[in-house]
């Protein structure tokens, strides 16, 4: 006798309220009065606003033309931005010579790439040196009277590209500073470790305006009556030094983070100081470090905007000038800081997703 | 005391002896003195020429050095002072005017962005999709955009307001226009101090009542409704007091004579934009400690208290935030420390704290940048190390009350 074949009954479809859109509307709009009540209300607030916001900003704004009398919609007069757009980009940097900062721009990319792609054997060789020239070399190209260019002194150097390049640049230069104050601050001889946390503290503990404020006033006091020094190359100074007690602080905790066992074992292998600090620990520091750097790179860049207070012609700076020239007394005020705002925004909002994504594929950890 | 010596010290004494590594150069002891004295010979060179070429260029120059300029009049008007001036007035008093103005504002930024990052920091947890959208986009539209431009822009937007004919009016008692927030002034009569007195008593008692209950739980277990009890001393105290003495207060409304509004509070429009700006750019940092810290509470925690019956409410108020307190605490600290130095952007839209007017106004009268930066710098490492103080103490209570 043949077995009865069993068959099972198809399976139910869920109830209509447990799945798809009914199902997502009910737990995470409508799941308690309470939270009925605020969703009404933000939808609501949401109708009200973003309409208006989107007309303004989008539907009758003024996107083409190139005078102040373009402007003839009643949305944003985007035609402000677009007809200041080389000052914004590049300051008063000479028509003709733009290229350089562009080239410049591009061998920081060029930098950047490079220590990503590179296999990991090269990486240290030529990365690092590449970096710390970066600047020196972005120096030479920008200014470029030492290398048969046409000189462009610093005061013509502005907009974005000076944000940009002068975070970099400091950023660069402070991470040998930044290794040093940590290592000092770790250190076992007790005058330098004192004079490292003084230096980290201080920078620390000082508002960055009022570091570029004595960059602009103090600064010159100490150097030599014959010797003059460039306002952007002090500003660069004063950014050095900031961003070297944050990025010392910043290594100190990836010191804290290594394990003890990589010390020990560099000092089994019978390495020396530095070999055991530049082959052993630095490498694994940078790594754990990493989401921290972009952090910090990210602040230093948001602080490039205080330069406007001692007339550094950088992005916002240029914004306001151009707000004053009398062609353009329209009132463009919202245009022209929403449209810093927006470009800030989207480069540091870009680099710290990148840094969660970085401390995302460090973090090994298992959740309690 | 093992742990004490170094490796290099221990790699050194446990050398066999007779590989001649105890060369003086090799040992780590001599070693570290000869780097610091190199190190110490540097500073003092370095600092010597920078205070050389300082003397030198401050003489030729010709600005004087030393700190009588504070007793000279500054002759130049403040914009906003808590304190009675004058154009007469001495630098010593613009730089208390100052000081405090740098504190008010503080204070405000402080207090408006604590609140803003604990809602937020919370409603990232809510089961409200909107509410969790809108707390991350709050925090990373205003984490990421520069503080001094967002200052800069809600300068703009409160120079947008109509102008003092034609301001916002909240009942009569409140106006909002181009010049400034007005707002009514309580102003005691004569019985006012017992008013005054009720408050203290009130809050002593409520003090006195906290920790009868908290001793009272230990000991019986029973629960006392001390927010009730609270609340009832904190307002019911002085409104009793307040009708037995026959209402000694009365509100003095601004009001519009001529041009402008008089009487009453004046808010100045910088005050209000540094405020704004301030506790909006720092609550979204707030925002996102306090995400970090409620999430780094292990989610057995939570598990345990929905295990022995707690209602979630108590589960927040009990078991999470005491702990996530511990990871909070650290992170205001240093919320709080940038909040303070933050405020010299104030310089951009010219409200009158310590920075903008002596660091500022009077170092461009005086020119003795050494002096007038060495107290300014003094004044924001004082009030950091104050805050740091306050957060450290608060800190080792909630360590406390952590396992």
């Amino acid at each position: 006798m043949k077995a009865k074949e069993y068959k099972p009954l198809p399976d139910q479809a869920a109830p209509i309220s447990t799945i798809g859109v009914i199902a997502w509307l009910r737990n995470n709009l409508f799941s308690s009065p309470f939270n009925i009540a605020v969703t009404i209300v933000i939808v609501a607030v949401l109708m009200a606003i973003v309409p208006g916001m989107l007309d303004w900003l989008i539907f009758s704004a003024n996107w083409s033309g190139t005078t102040q009398a373009d402007c003839v919609k009643d949305g944003a007069c985007w035609v402000f931005i677009s007809a200041w757009s080389q000052q914004i980009f590049y300051g008063s940097y000479p028509d003709g010579e733009i290229w350089r900062v562009n080239l410049s721009l591009m061998l920081l990319a060029g930098v950047i790439a490079l220590s990503f792609i590179l296999p990991a054997r090269l990486r240290n060789k030529v990365s690092v040196p590449a970096y710390l020239f970066l600047p020196f070399v972005c120096l030479l190209i920008l200014d470029g009277s030492h290398i048969g260019l046409r000189q462009v002194t610093t005061d013509l150097w502005g907009g974005f590209s000076l944000n940009i390049l002068i975070a970099a640049a400091s950023i660069i230069i402070a991470f040998p500073f930044g290794f040093l104050w940590a290592l000092g601050r770790q250190s076992d001889m007790p005058f330098a470790r004192s004079v490292s946390v003084t230096c980290i503290e201080f920078f620390r503990g000082t508002p960055i305006l009022a570091l570029f404020f004595m960059g602009s006033v103090m600064l010159p006091l100490f150097f030599p009556a014959d010797v003059s020094v460039d306002k952007l190359l002090r500003v660069w100074i004063i950014l050095i030094l900031f961003m070297s007690a944050y990025m010392a602080e910043v290594f100190r905790s990836g010191f804290a983070a290594i394990p003890k066992g990589q010390y020990e074992a560099a000092d089994s292998l019978g390495l020396g100081y530095w070999q055991k600090t530049l082959l052993i620990i630095f490498p694994q520091v940078i790594k754990v470090s990493m989401p921290n750097i972009l952090a910090t790179f990210v602040m230093v860049f948001k602080n490039t905007v205080f330069l406007l207070v001692i007339a550094v012609p950088e992005m916002l700076q240029v914004i306001m000038a151009a707000l004053s020239n009398s062609n353009w007394l329209g009132g463009h005020a919202i245009e022209g800081y929403l449209f810093v705002g927006f470009i800030f925004w989207i480069c540091c909002f870009s680099m710290s997703l990148l840094a969660t994504s970085i401390e995302k594929k460090l973090d090994t950890s298992h959740k309690h | 005391m093992f742990s004490k010596k170094t490796t290099e010290q221990i790699k050194f004494e446990t050398r066999p002896s007779n590989l001649g590594a105890k060369s003086f150069y090799n040992n780590p002891k001599y070693r570290a003195w000869i780097y610091q004295s190199f190190l110490f010979i540097f500073l003092i060179g370095f600092f010597y020429s920078i205070i050389s070429n300082t003397l030198d260029n401050m003489s030729a120059q010709g600005i004087k050095s030393g700190f009588s300029f504070l007793n000279t009049s500054a002759g130049f008007d403040v914009l906003m002072s808590l304190l009675p001036f004058q154009t007469t007035d001495s630098y010593l008093k613009v730089f208390t005017i100052g000081i405090l103005n740098t504190i008010l504002v503080s204070i405000i930024g402080i207090i408006f962005s604590t609140l803003l990052g604990f809602i937020f920091g919370i409603a990232y947890f809510s089961r409200n999709y909107l509410i969790k959208k809108i707390a991350i986009i709050y925090v990373e539209i205003f984490r990421n955009i520069p503080v001094i431009l967002q200052v800069i822009f809600w300068y703009t937007v409160f120079n947008a307001l109509p102008i003092a004919r034609e301001s916002l009016n909240l009942g009569d008692t409140i106006f909002l226009n181009v010049t400034g927030l007005y707002l009514p002034m309580l102003v005691g009569e004569s019985g006012s101090g017992f008013v005054y007195t009720a408050i203290a008593v009130a809050i002593v008692s409520i003090f006195l009542v906290r920790r009868w209950a908290t001793k009272r739980q230990e000991k019986t277990g029973e629960q006392f409704p001390i927010l009730w009890i609270s609340l009832g001393l904190l307002f019911g105290l002085p409104l009793l007091v307040l009708l037995v003495s026959g209402v000694p207060f009365h509100f003095d409304y601004p009001a519009l004579k001529g041009f402008n509004f008089r009487g009453g509070i004046t808010v100045i429009p910088e005050l209000i934009s540094l405020a704004i700006a301030l506790s909006i750019y720092t609550g979204a940092f707030i925002a996102e400690a306090v995400r970090a810290g409620i999430q780094s509470v292990p989610s057995g925690q939570t598990e345990a208290a929905r295990s022995l019956g707690l209602k979630e409410s108590k589960i927040m108020s009990l078991i999470v935030v005491p702990q996530s307190m511990r990871v909070i605490t650290p992170m205001l600290n240093s919320e709080y420390q940038s909040l303070v130095k933050n405020t010299t952007i104030a310089t951009a839209i010219g409200y009158p704290e310590l920075f903008t007017v002596f660091a500022g106004s009077v170092l461009n009268q005086v020119g003795q940048a050494v002096e007038i930066m060495f107290m300014t710098l003094v004044i924001y490492f004082c009030i950091n190390m104050t805050i740091s103080f306050v957060m450290n103490r608060f800190n080792k209570r909630s360590e406390l009350t952590t396992r």
